[in-house]
């Protein structure tokens, strides 16, 4: 029971900050961005491959060059923002492109940065690593520093107003662009700073977008489409799932239970547990 | 070709021919190497293989890792009739040479040893580290949901109980598995040792979680990954201290001068070492064939290059007649496996030791550090 809350907890705290980028950004323009795992693999590829010359600075540059390329994606979305279908083959051969890349530079290769501080300390009887513990920090500083950007700060409420309205937000002079870009820019930071804490617990390879993608996937349906602190609540939720599931069935079974609470939740209740309309 | 695998099979090739070409070829004449790239697919295999016969006239076809691709391309190769040498380990291509031999006698495994050896070798891995001093008995294996690992765990999980140990874990992994967590720890709780049998998941996440979590038993087994050089990058350095079986001895460790030699030309022409196994074994492939060729000249073949003479006298590489490879002694049984023992090319236990590939047995180019 331990172990499922604190590895689940842990997990959850990874998926919260890929998938609460990934419901911003649906909530805000109101798109299905499939690029938004290659945020979370291009962080975590690049942190690794500067990682032996630039040392743990090469994680900010990482973080840094998920940003950009969250900026790059939004350039490219622009001209077809309005069209639904157009975004989703775009930003999935945007996806597609970038695993290819990693895959001819890096091979399929799983890739991991070093852990910046090693150890154990038992948890409950759990043991847990200090590069866990520190993750799960970082996780929730990072979800708290996303509430309050958004609840109290000037973008962060024409944020909040572009998502509940697009065109009344530009009628009262907000800059929508601007909400969109900064809107990704913040989506992609997320998923960066979550795949370069993911490549030091865990590992990366090329197909670790689209895995990440499904996750981000389950956890906004659960959660409801849009809603951030829904997402928040479903990626913990889907950590003790996955995490539970594994101890009781074993690891083969996470995935698929996963995949059937996606299916569960578009049968029984499409909106999710906080879902906006 | 995207694959370490593919490119690794292309260098040692290369490397191979490059080296016959500067010491006069093969009876005078220069290797030719034409690229051909299956894209793991069995119908791309199927037509790269008539591309080659047909168009590029080749006079011997080397490579081709993947069991699967190998096996479904095996009926295209008897209509083309060139001879194979493959790199896969799967039992059933040299089964289907004794089955139907004057269809599939085409196919030569030289890449390889046959999967079906594993089990045995890693009873011995086991044995090994009783007769160093871990105690060993209880058995937690993780392994990969596939279909050639489950074929190895039946075997496996029979001839563990003859020799006095117990399966006490078994947690199937799909290859997109990366939190190993829960697994390890359950292991530890039960059992004296974790047994990967790990080729397609990702080894690399379960090693640093092995080190991270500082799970106090060792980890000893088939994690295909641990024989690439670079695993050490991979895992941040934390496969130090791994017990790993490299299949066919291809790992990069001086276990005789041949090899030495190979090692160090590959660093030479690369800038790397033998990035995966299937360098070392197209590397001896190509060389085999020149043997072949030369025995058949010198017994006063007609054509030695035809592909009728090359298979017999490919198959006259037998235990009687080895060739010395780079791996140890290659010689091909009645179906055209690899000959396997001591004496031969065998699977070699092997640890990973400060950021070296150290193998311990048969030959030991360094002593067991216990964790």
């Amino acid at each position: 029971m331990w172990e499922v809350l604190i590895i689940g907890t842990v997990i959850g705290g990874i998926w919260a900050l890929v998938a609460s980028g990934f419901s911003l950004t649906f909530g805000v323009a109101r798109i299905f961005n499939f690029a938004h795992g290659t945020y979370f693999a291009i962080a975590a590829y690049l942190a690794a491959a500067l990682y032996p010359t630039l040392g743990y600075f090469s994680i900010f540059l990482a973080i840094f060059a998920a940003g950009i390329f969250g900026l790059v994606v939004n350039v490219l979305i622009k001209p077809i923002r309005d069209r639904e279908i157009m975004v989703i083959l775009l930003t999935l051969s945007v996806a597609l492109s970038v695993e290819q890349i990693l895959l001819i530079i890096f091979q399929d290769t799983s890739i991991s940065i070093p852990p910046v501080i090693n150890g154990v300390v038992e948890i409950a009887g759990v043991p847990v690593t200090y590069t866990r513990i520190i993750a799960l920090i970082i996780a929730l500083l990072c979800l708290a520093a996303l509430e309050i950007f958004i609840g109290k700060t000037r973008l962060g409420r024409e944020i909040n107003a572009t998502s509940q309205s697009s065109e009344a937000a530009m009628m009262v002079g907000i800059d929508v662009e601007k909400v969109y870009s900064s809107t990704m820019l913040i989506s992609a930071i997320l998923a960066g700073i979550g795949g370069v804490l993911y490549a030091q617990i865990y590992s990366v390879n090329p197909e670790t977008a689209f895995r990440i993608l499904i996750f981000a996937f389950a956890v906004v349906i659960l959660g409801g489409l849009g809603s951030i602190k829904g997402s928040i609540i479903a990626a913990f939720l889907i950590g003790y799932v996955q995490t539970f599931v594994s101890i009781v069935l074993g690891s083969r079974w996470s995935e698929v239970a996963v995949i059937a609470v996606i299916i569960a939740i578009l049968i029984v209740r499409p909106r999710g547990l906080f879902g906006v309309e | 070709m995207q694959t370490r695998y593919g490119v690794a099979m292309e260098r040692g090739v290369m490397l191979a021919a490059k080296e016959i070409n500067e010491n006069g070829g093969i009876l005078g004449k220069k290797i030719e190497v034409v690229v051909a790239d299956s894209k793991l697919k069995p119908d791309v295999a199927s037509t790269e293989l008539r591309r080659l016969a047909f168009d590029e006239n080749v006079d011997v076809i080397i490579g081709g890792f993947s069991s699967g691709v190998v096996i479904a391309s095996m009926d295209t190769l008897a209509e083309v009739e060139k001879v194979w040498m493959v790199a896969c380990a799967s039992p059933t291509v040299t089964e289907k040479v004794k089955e139907d031999y004057d269809i599939y006698k085409y196919v030569f495994r030289v890449g390889s040893t046959n999967s079906s050896t594993f089990p045995a070798d890693l009873v011995a891995m086991l044995d090994f580290l009783n007769e160093k001093g871990v105690k060993v008995k209880k058995v937690a294996v993780i392994r990969d949901e596939a279909k050639w690992v489950a074929d190895i765990m039946d075997q496996l999980r029979q001839i563990l109980e003859v020799n006095g140990y117990e399966v006490v874990m078994e947690e199937v992994v799909p290859p997109t598995q990366e939190d190993f967590s829960t697994a390890l720890l359950e292991a530890q709780s039960k059992a004296d040792v974790i047994m990967p049998l790990i080729a397609h998941g990702k080894a690399a996440s379960l090693v640093k979680q092995w080190k991270d979590n500082e799970i106090k038993i060792p980890l000893a087994g088939l994690d295909l990954h641990a024989v690439n050089p670079d695993y050490w990058d991979a895992t941040s350095g934390k496969c130090d201290l791994e017990i790993y079986l490299a299949p066919s001895a291809s790992v990069p460790a001086e276990i005789n001068e041949k090899m030495k030699a190979f090692i160090e030309a590959y660093k030479k022409e690369y800038g790397v070492l033998p990035e995966a196994y299937s360098a070392y074994g197209c590397y001896d492939a190509v060389y085999v064939y020149k043997e072949a060729v030369e025995r058949a000249a010198k017994a006063g073949e007609k054509n030695p290059f035809d592909t009728e003479v090359l298979i017999k006298y490919l198959e006259s590489i037998n235990a009687e007649n080895p060739y010395p490879g780079v791996r140890g002694n290659i010689a091909f049984t009645s179906h055209h496996d690899l000959v396997y023992g001591d004496k031969f090319i065998r699977n070699y236990i092997c640890q990973w030791q400060n950021g070296k590939q150290v193998t311990l047995y048969p030959k030991a180019t360094g002593e067991l550090i216990i964790q």
